[in-house]
């Protein structure tokens, strides 16, 4: 790396790195290998610039061409496509040089207000994200692409332009942008986002638990945003959820979804979506299930979710059927479930109770009242 | 994720070593040929996120670096995750330096290697964080790598910092304890520790216990290397041990420095290695190579009465062994093979290898504790049995990593932190036991029907009471013995038990109930073993949520000698199969009341909390019992664990425990079932249960805080920190720099002796506040539901959450150095 540090001395023109790494990404296509050491060269001056170094701060003056630059030279995007194609040392300078990029405020803009290119992007090219999203596509390219979608979908509107995303260009998907996105429509199911459910199920150890963590952040972290998008999207969103990543043949898939199904549904703002979820008989079958699941913590994040059924004050009637069918050998069943647990208090409580709520519910299924 | 078929392409050999983090394997890449170290990881004996182990494979796989151990892939199969990296034939720094001390030549040669792979870290933006001689590897030809990124931190920004409070005590750099944001200089720091240890062979200050020692690397002089050493290497130690980072210098600067420019070739590195083969000739101890083993074996399908009945069969879910068998076939077998192989490692010993594991007390141990062979034919027995059950009884092994915090991790005791000889054959056995103590729970005992399993009642009983009682105990006092004679008696004595337990565990039950019968019929005897812990674990068995612990069957036993004798005979009357199996004493007896009364496993929670009050000792593992009862030992000779909970409260091994009870927290408290809370009574009770253990978090002294809790939570943050500087102030003497407040979480123990000690006037005070604290319990019960009903619509109940969270994660962190980080909180359940 040390090559990194007498770069800097070798002075181009800052607002001209842009535009040359742009000529060498459109021609990533036709060339052969000598292309892509030019182009690794102009990241890495860029990424140094942008960064600076242990004994010198990067300078504003320098930032800011750089960041207008890229945006004039839509290299943003281009990376984004591209990331997969570069060489080890590149990719790594990319995620660099984007982290700097959507970070970057100009010093005289407001304290408040977006990052430049974060604005940018998403009200006016939101494939930047979803190109990123793609970036889960590729081995090489999942880790980087990732580790920059994390940073950027802590804004709302680039959660929004993610999750909402949607085929072709219709009017209400995010291709124009994030403040075209009309948020009541249903969505097809070719969205962007639905591939996650794929990168996580299919994908490679690395690929996936990175895509998962992602997932996991759109899911959680926008409370004005996802709990109005999983009503909305409730049938799909749960049918792909439920087969795919619940039943998942990879153990960490499955119980990390579990868990993450927990998580949504005991969150407060998703109210309207728990009553929805644990209204319906077949999500119960999965769910007691993944109790009799052979590992013991898949057994125990299912709990989690299974208690929820139970815990119920309203249950439908399909759900009251189902839990008086299996009235005795829940009891039986939940009286040694996990008993290993002795030190989880709040476990053994909960069982507890669940085991009072089962042996305390009416012989016959009663039309809950709300 | 379904990536289970690229474990076919590697051929695993032999085992290299074993840690908290799993087991390494010498493996070989069928399609290149090459040898590559495999990381095998139990990813069910891991409560937390994958999430953590990921980081590690992204810090490892974005370093390309010939100083850096090569990450080369990692997969899933089952529920174990591969992590192959390169081979590294020489072995760790710590194990070469068995033989003996390093030359001055060598260590020059390893730290300019350091050097250039901290200046290639530092560049990239990483910290690597535990620098020590444990995580430098050699390579057969002497190249050194760094190796074990557990701990390691990606900075987005070249100037950004940490404060996260994670290595190892002996080589953290004063900043990083003191958590005032710290970077790169750190590793420097290290760096000059693991120069020094590899000189004299312990970091400094390796004989003080480890809590201290984070008290003292802050508030003293830097350390010195002394003795017969040359001028530059000295000064090469000090550059690295300057305390001000900002004055020390980089990575880079120091390899300009006289001792590192004038190294040899790594060549010479060489002889380090082939002094170790010699050294390892010499040891009268046969090391046999362990092999990997992968068994097949077939799951027998489970009855069909016990799968659930829904009326519209397999609309969506398949009963699950149908699942099994018909879609997915080979699916079906990994989870028991996997589980199979686990079986197979435990059959093996643990031998010293060259991937050293990476917390810093396991280390030191996990070279030194040999598995007794009585113990592993015990689990050769245990392999057998598992074959025949559908569902070996490991899965739910969570521990094995846990009960090494009694070790190592807890800091418990100083011993273990030194190197102890290597000849002392310790009792390894509590590394089996949870496997032990779990029988599945979705089957009944009755259905085990291998020839050794417990049949009768006292037979699962003493199986239980071996694990639970006779075996920590054992294991524990080994831990607390110093003398190798003493240590090899034990030794014997556990052996004894491990096979008495494995033919006759009927036996072993009926020797421990006329042992306290004759006890408890002799004034004395009853006076000085039996009242100690009637007192001590009095209050504690309040807070056993569950039944059938050690410390409440002896208790039961000796407290009521006629009854318990009725309770046994009971046992043979054939028991209704909705209790737990391993509490029969309970359900048959007539005695069932009073008993469950003093059990109380499912009792309101109301008394329990108030006994969390008044005894905030107490926690609800048994681990955390040895735990304390091995630091405290070196006061109270009577060494029993109820005891010196009875007589220590508040001291500072509270704190040891609490990073465990801690570690339960997080998840339930994320789960809260919202709904509940709503609408029914009891889950109420449950919703307090962050707050509650927020109270066992906090130490007694800062329960002083309590009273003013209630008001906002972000408040109650600031109070703490307030209170914990305040005390540190006080212990360093009022020194000016320990200003830094969030450095203060965690008050090291010598405060509290002090405290209590030799600041009588300040003990004395404390009493009516404690007495104060238990009348308020009650009314805090009112207020922490208030509290939270107020938390839960709004932003700052996030922040209470957050700060409870934080504290625990902190605690956490700083007794399991890292663990956490790594390979998730194997330590807790």
């Amino acid at each position: 790396m040390s090559f990194l540090f007498g770069r800097a001395r070798t002075r181009t023109n800052v607002s001209d790195l842009p535009r040359q790494a742009r000529e060498h990404v459109v021609k990533l296509d036709q060339g052969p290998q000598g292309k892509v050491e030019e182009l690794a060269k102009v990241l890495s001056q860029m990424k140094q610039l942008l960064q600076g170094t242990h004994e010198q701060e990067a300078s504003l003056e320098h930032q800011y061409q750089l960041v207008t630059g890229m945006i004039e030279e839509d290299l943003l995007y281009l990376l984004a496509i591209n990331l997969y194609r570069l060489p080890f040392d590149s990719r790594k300078d990319t995620q660099v040089i984007f982290s700097y990029v959507f970070r970057f405020r100009p010093p005289n803009a407001p304290a408040r207000a977006e990052p430049l290119a974060l604005a940018y992007v998403v009200e006016r090219r939101p494939q930047v994200l979803i190109e990123l999203c793609k970036g889960y596509d590729h081995k090489e390219s999942a880790q980087h692409a990732g580790t920059v979608l994390k940073e950027l979908i802590k804004s709302s509107e680039a959660a929004t332009a993610v999750i909402l995303h949607d085929d072709g260009d219709e009017p209400g998907s995010s291709a124009r942008g994030v403040g075209a996105i009309d948020r009541n429509r249903k969505q097809t199911g070719n969205g962007i986002f639905w591939s996650f459910f794929d990168w996580i199920d299919r994908g490679s150890f690395e690929v996936a638990a990175d895509a998962f963590t992602t997932f996991r952040e759109l899911l959680t972290k926008h409370k004005d945003l996802v709990p109005h998008y999983l009503q909305t999207n409730f049938d799909l969103f749960f049918s792909k959820y439920n087969s795919i990543l619940i039943q998942s043949t990879s153990y960490v898939t499955k119980r990390q979804s579990i868990k993450l199904l927990g998580e949504i549904l005991l969150d407060r703002s998703n109210y309207n979506v728990m009553t929805a979820y644990v209204d319906r008989g077949e999500h119960l079958k999965i769910c007691m299930n993944l109790l009799r699941d052979d590992r013991k913590m898949v057994q125990y994040e299912g709990f989690h979710v299974f208690k929820v059924f139970v815990a119920n004050p309203h249950k439908s009637v399909p759900v009251q059927k189902i839990l008086l069918m299996n009235r005795e050998k829940l009891l039986h069943f939940l009286s040694h479930f996990l008993e290993d647990r002795t030190d989880d208090e709040q476990f053994i409580d909960e069982r507890e109770f669940l085991i009072k709520q089962i042996r305390n519910m009416p012989p016959t299924p009663v039309v809950p009242q709300r | 994720m379904a990536d289970e078929g690229v474990a076919n392409h590697y051929q695993v050999l032999e085992e290299l070593g074993r840690g908290s983090f799993g087991v390494v394997y010498k493996g070989i890449d069928k399609t290149t040929g090459e040898t590559v170290a495999i990381k095998h990881i139990d990813l069910e004996s891991s409560e937390d996120d994958i999430q953590e182990i990921q980081q590690e494979i992204s810090v490892l796989s974005t370093c390309a670096s010939s100083y850096v151990t090569q990450y080369k892939a990692s997969f899933l199969r089952g529920h174990k995750l591969w992590i192959v990296m390169e081979f590294l034939g020489g072995g760790s720094c710590l194990d070469l330096l068995k033989p003996g001390n390093f030359s001055e030549v060598h260590i020059a040669i390893v730290c300019r290697e350091l050097l250039l792979g901290l200046d290639y870290l530092h560049s990239e933006g990483k910290i690597h964080r535990d620098i020590k001689a444990a995580n430098v590897l050699l390579s057969e030809a002497g190249k050194v790598k760094l190796a074990d990124f557990g701990v390691a931190a990606q900075l987005t920004h070249m100037k950004s910092q940490r404060n996260t409070f994670v290595g190892t005590p002996f080589w953290m750099a004063p900043e990083v304890i003191q958590q005032a944001g710290y970077d790169f200089k750190a590793d420097i720091w290290s760096l000059g520790i693991t120069a020094i240890e590899l000189a004299v062979g312990e970091p400094p200050y390796a004989n003080i216990h480890p809590m201290k020692v984070l008290f003292q690397i802050p508030k003293n002089p830097p350390p010195r290397l002394e003795g017969k050493f040359s001028r530059e290497f000295k000064d090469f130690v000090a550059h690295c041990l300057i305390k001000d980072p900002a004055q020390r210098p980089t990575a880079r600067d120091l390899l300009r420095h006289r001792f590192i420019r004038t190294a040899g070739r790594v060549e010479a590195l060489q002889e380090l290695i082939e002094r170790k083969q010699m050294w390892d000739a010499k040891q009268d101890r046969v090391k046999l190579p362990v092999f990997y083993q992968e068994t097949l074996h077939t799951m027998s399908p489970k009855d069909d009465d016990d799968e659930w009945v829904f009326d519209t069969i397999k609309s969506v879910a398949l009963p699950k062994n149908l699942l099994n068998v018909s879609t997915t076939p080979t699916k079906s077998r990994d989870p028991s093979r996997v589980r199979e192989t686990e079986e197979g490692m435990r059959r093996m010993e643990v031998r010293d290898g060259p991937l050293q594991p990476s917390t810093p007390q396991t280390v030191r141990k996990a070279t030194v504790r040999r598995q007794p062979s009585a113990a592993a034919a015990h689990q050769q027995r245990r392999l057998s049995t598992s074959t025949g059950s559908p569902r070996p009884p490991v899965a739910a092994a969570k521990r094995p990593l846990q009960t090494d915090m009694s070790f190592g991790n807890s800091g418990s005791t100083m011993r273990l932190f030194r190197r102890v000889p290597c000849e002392h054959e310790g009792p390894k056995i509590h590394q089996e036991q949870p496997q032990e103590v779990v029988n599945d729970e979705n089957r009944p005992p009755s259905a085990m029907q291998a020839p050794i399993e417990p049949t009768s009642k006292e037979a699962l009983l003493g199986r239980r009471l071996y694990h639970k009682a006779i075996e920590p105990a054992l294991d524990e006092l080994h831990a607390q013995t110093g003398p190798s004679t003493k240590r090899e008696a034990l030794a014997n004595l556990s052996d004894a038990f491990a096979h008495l337990d494995s033919v006759d565990p009927e036996g072993a039950y009926h020797l421990l109930r006329h042992l306290l019968c004759s006890i408890s019929q002799d004034n004395r005897l009853s006076a000085a073993l039996l009242n100690a812990s009637k007192i001590s674990p009095g209050q504690h068995l309040h807070r056993k949520s569950v039944d059938g612990t050690p410390q409440s069957k002896n208790r039961d036993l000796s407290q009521r000698p006629s009854t318990s004798a009725g309770v046994t005979q009971n046992h043979n009357i054939p028991q209704t199969p909705s209790r737990s199996p391993q509490k029969p004493m309970l359900s048959a007896s007539p005695t069932k009341l009073i008993t469950s009364q003093l059990n109380t496993p499912l009792a309101s929670p109301r008394p329990r909390r108030e006994s969390v009050v008044a005894a905030p000792m107490s926690t609800p593992k048994p681990t955390a019992e040895r735990t304390s009862s091995n630091s405290s030992s070196s006061s109270s000779s009577s060494s029993r664990p109820s005891s010196v909970m009875a007589t220590a409260p508040g001291t500072p091994i509270k704190q040891i425990q609490q990073p465990q009870l801690i570690q339960s927290t997080p998840s339930p408290q994320k789960k809260e079932p919202q709904l509940l809370q709503q609408h029914s009574a009891p889950l109420l009770q449950k919703k307090e249960n962050p707050p509650s253990l927020q109270q066992q978090l906090s130490h007694p002294v800062l329960q002083q805080e309590k009273q003013r809790r209630e008001t906002s939570s972000q408040q109650l943050a600031q109070q703490l920190q307030q209170q914990q500087q305040a005390q540190l102030q006080q212990a360093a003497h009022r020194r000016k720099e320990s200003s830094n407040s969030s450095s203060h979480q965690l008050p090291p123990p010598q405060h509290h002796q002090r405290r209590e000690s030799s600041q009588s006037s300040h003990a004395s005070s404390r009493s009516p506040e404690k007495q104060e604290r238990v009348r308020e319990s009650s009314s805090r019960e009112l207020r922490e539901r208030a509290v939270l009903e107020a938390k839960y619509p709004g932003q700052p109940a996030v922040a209470g959450m957050e700060h409870c969270k934080a504290l625990s994660d902190l605690l956490y962190a700083r007794w399991t150095d890292g663990l956490q980080h790594r390979w998730g909180p194997v330590a807790g359940s």
